[in-house]
C-alpha cells in the first residue's frame, strides 16, 4: 500500500502540469473573466444609455430575479457557479487520454523504466498506479479547482453585492452547492467505469507501440470500424465505442423528463433522480459488466508486456 | 537462515542462452559467481554481456537454467530487487525528477535504502538537490545513481559501465569507496567496463565473454600469475623464442616476450620479468594465441 501511494504520488508530480496547472489556469482565466463582465455589467448598461427596468448593476438585477422567482433562487445560483467553473473541466478528458497514452511508453522511450525495474516493485503495481492517476487523482484534482474558482467566484460576488446593496447571503446556497460537487464526482465515477474498457485499451496501446502510440490508439479502432461499414454493412463497435463513451446516459436517462421547469427542478433531477437513474441502470446492465472485463483484459496485457519491456 | 545463504551461490547458470531472431546473443553460459566476490564481465561490444546482466536481473526471457539468490528472476524480479541494485550502461533516472524527488521515491518504496548514507555520498558531489536531473551534467547524474544504489543494502550489485562519461579523479574516488564504504564478504559485485586498468585491482575474479560465450572465468589472482612478460636480456633471444611466447613484442630495442603457465624462476633468467596487465591478458586471450 505504501508503495502504490508512492507510484500515485510519482506520476501525479510527473503528470502536475495537466492535473494541476492546466486546471488552474482555466480556472483563473474563468475567474477573471466572471470578475471583469460583472464589474462591467452596469456600466455596459449605462454606456448604452438604457435603463432597463431600474437595472444599473449586478445587484439590482439578482434582487429583481429573487423577488420574482424566490424558489428558484438558489438553484438558479448553484448552476449559474457551475456554468461560470465549466471551462476548467473542458481540458480533463485530454489530461486523462494523453496521460494514460504516455504512460507506459514515454518510460520505455526514455530508458527510465530501468531505473524502475530496478526497484522492488511489481509490474501490476506500476500499471494500476498508472492507471489509477489520471482517472482517480486527476478528476478530484479537476473538481478541487473547479470548487475553488466557484468559492472564488462565490467571495468576489458576495463582496461586491456588500458595495452594490445585493443578495450577500443569498449568494451561498452551500448546501446545494455541495451536493452538486457530490454529484458531479459520482456522475464522473459512473462515466468513468462506463469507458474504462476504452481507457484501458490506451494503456495497453501505450504499453505495446514502439513508436506513435497515438496512431496506434486511434487508428486500429477506426480501421475497423470503417471494415464493418463497408463489408458487414453495420455499425456495431462504432456504437459500442460510443455508447461506452457517454451514449449510456441516453438509456439511464430516458425516463427522465427532458423539459424542466426552472432550475430547480433541473438541479433536483442532478442531485437525485439522475444519480440514481445511472447507477441502477449500470448495474443492471450486461455491456457495463462485459465492459469491465475488457478493460481487464487489456489491463493483463500491459502488465505482461510490461514485465518484458526493457 | 544466514548461514545457508551465505554458502549458496549469488549466481548459478546452466547453460543460459539468449536468442533474438535468428541471432544468438548468448551460446549456453555456465557460471557460478559465489558471494563476497567482484568479478569484472570483460568483452568486446556485442560480446552478450549485457544481454547476460540482463538475465540475471529479472529483465529478460531466456533459456536454462538460471539462480539468482536462490529465486528465477524471470519470475521474481520485484522480489529480487530486494537484495539487487543495477546501473544500466545507459542513463535511465528519470529525467522530468528534481534530486529530492529521486530519493523521496526510492525512500518510499525500497525499504533497504539508508537516505542519510545517500546524502553523505552526495554531500562529495557538487550535485544541487534541488535541480532536475535532465539540467545535470552526465557525470552528475551518474553520481547521484551511483550514490542512491550504494546506499541500498543489497546482496548483488551490478554495474554495467558505472563510470561512463565521469572525470578520472571522481573514477578512482568511486571505485575506493566502492571497496572500501560498501563492499565487505557478505555483498558481490558484478562490473563490466571497458576501462579495464581502472578496475583490474579491485577486482577477485574476471569473466572473459566473446560471441556470446564465456572464454574464460578465472580467479584473479591466478590468472595474473599465469601470464608473465619478459625483456629478454641482449642475447638470449634464441633462448626466449625456444620456450614459445604467445607473443612477441620490441620495446627500447629490446625484444618483449609474454608467456603463458611457465614457471617464473625459468624466466628470470632471460632477463627482467613482470607480471601482464588485464588488458593485454585480454587481448592475448582474445586473440586466440592465448589459449
Amino acid at each position: 500500500m505504501k508503495t502504490f501511494v508512492a507510484l500515485v504520488k510519482r506520476e501525479v508530480l510527473d503528470g502536475k502540469n495537466g492535473y494541476l496547472r492546466v486546471p488552474m489556469i482555466l480556472a483563473g482565466l474563468t475567474v477573471a473573466l466572471v470578475v471583469l463582465s460583472s464589474l462591467g455589467f452596469g456600466n455596459m448598461l449605462y454606456f448604452d444609455g438604457m435603463e432597463h427596468e431600474g437595472i444599473q448593476n449586478l445587484a439590482d438585477a439578482m434582487n429583481q430575479a429573487k423577488a420574482r422567482e424566490p424558489d428558484e433562487f438558489s438553484a438558479a445560483i448553484t448552476i449559474g457557479y457551475w456554468a461560470m467553473s465549466v471551462l476548467a473541466w473542458i481540458a480533463l478528458p485530454f489530461v486523462i487520454f494523453f496521460s494514460l497514452l504516455g504512460a507506459l511508453y514515454e518510460e520505455r522511450r526514455d530508458r527510465s523504466i530501468l531505473f524502475w525495474k530496478s526497484m522492488p516493485v511489481s509490474d501490476w503495481q506500476e500499471v494500476l498506479a498508472k492507471f489509477f492517476a489520471p482517472l482517480v487523482v486527476a478528476p478530484l484534482a479537476f473538481l478541487g479547482v473547479a470548487v475553488a474558482a466557484q468559492l472564488l467566484i462565490a467571495l468576489f460576488l458576495s463582496i461586491l453585492m456588500v458595495f452594490q446593496g445585493g443578495p450577500v447571503m443569498d449568494l451561498w446556497p452551500l448546501g446545494l452547492m455541495i451536493a452538486s460537487w457530490f454529484s458531479v464526482l459520482s456522475h464522473y465515477l459512473v462515466s468513468m467505469i462506463w469507458a474504462l474498457p476504452l481507457l484501458a485499451w490506451v494503456l495497453f496501446v501505450s504499453a505495446y507501440a514502439s513508436r506513435m502510440p497515438f496512431l496506434w490508439a486511434i487508428l486500429p479502432p477506426f480501421i475497423i470500424m470503417v471494415v464493418e461499414e463497408i463489408f458487414l454493412d453495420s455499425s456495431i463497435i462504432a456504437r459500442w465505442v460510443g455508447t461506452h463513451l457517454g451514449g449510456w446516459q441516453d438509456g439511464a436517462f430516458r425516463h427522465i423528463s427532458d423539459d424542466f421547469n426552472g432550475p430547480r427542478e433541473l438541479l433536483t433531477a442532478i442531485v437525485n433522480g439522475m444519480q440514481w437513474h445511472s447507477v441502477s441502470y449500470s448495474l443492471t446492465n450486461p455491456q457495463f459488466w462485459l465492459g469491465i472485463v475488457i478493460a481487464g483484459g487489456f489491463l493483463w496485457g500491459a502488465v505482461e508486456l510490461r514485465k518484458r519491456a526493457v | 537462515m544466514t548461514g545457508q545463504t551465505n554458502n549458496a551461490p549469488v549466481v548459478e547458470a546452466k547453460g543460459l542462452a539468449k536468442h533474438f531472431g535468428n541471432f544468438t546473443a548468448l551460446k549456453g553460459a555456465t557460471f557460478t559467481i559465489p558471494l563476497g566476490r567482484i568479478v569484472g564481465v570483460i568483452g568486446a561490444n556485442g560480446a552478450g554481456k549485457t544481454t547476460m546482466l540482463n538475465a540475471v536481473l529479472g529483465l529478460s526471457s531466456y533459456e536454462g537454467e538460471l539462480r539468482v539468490l536462490g529465486r528465477d528472476p524471470s519470475k521474481e524480479r520485484p522480489a529480487l530487487m530486494q537484495d539487487i541494485c543495477f546501473i544500466s550502461d545507459v542513463a535511465t533516472l528519470p529525467k522530468w525528477m528534481k534530486v529530492v524527488e529521486v530519493l523521496d521515491f526510492v525512500e518510499s518504496v525500497h525499504p533497504k535504502f539508508d537516505r542519510a548514507k545517500a546524502m553523505n555520498f552526495l554531500s562529495r558531489t557538487k550535485v544541487p538537490q534541488e535541480r532536475k536531473v535532465r539540467a545535470l551534467s552526465k557525470g552528475m547524474t551518474v553520481q547521484l545513481h551511483l550514490a542512491v544504489v550504494m546506499s541500498i543494502d543489497a546482496k548483488l550489485l551490478v554495474l554495467d559501465e558505472p563510470t561512463l562519461g565521469l572525470d578520472i579523479i571522481f573514477r578512482k574516488q568511486f571505485y575506493q569507496s566502492l571497496l572500501e564504504e560498501y563492499f565487505d564478504e557478505d555483498r558481490t559485485v558484478i562490473i563490466t567496463t571497458h576501462q579495464v586498468e581502472e578496475v583490474e585491482h579491485i577486482l577477485s575474479d574476471v569473466m572473459f565473454i566473446k560471441d556470446g560465450e564465456i572464454v574464460l572465468e578465472a580467479d584473479m589472482d591466478e590468472l595474473t600469475q599465469k601470464f608473465i612478460e619478459v625483456m629478454v636480456a641482449p642475447g638470449k633471444e634464441e633462448e626466449a623464442m625456444a620456450l614459445g611466447p604467445i607473443t612477441k613484442g620490441a620495446t627500447f630495442g629490446k625484444t618483449t616476450c609474454v608467456y603463458k603457465n611457465i614457471d617464473r624462476e625459468t624466466l628470470a633468467k632471460l632477463g627482467e620479468t613482470r607480471r601482464l596487465g588485464l588488458a593485454d591478458i585480454f587481448v592475448a586471450t582474445m586473440t586466440g594465441e592465448g589459449q
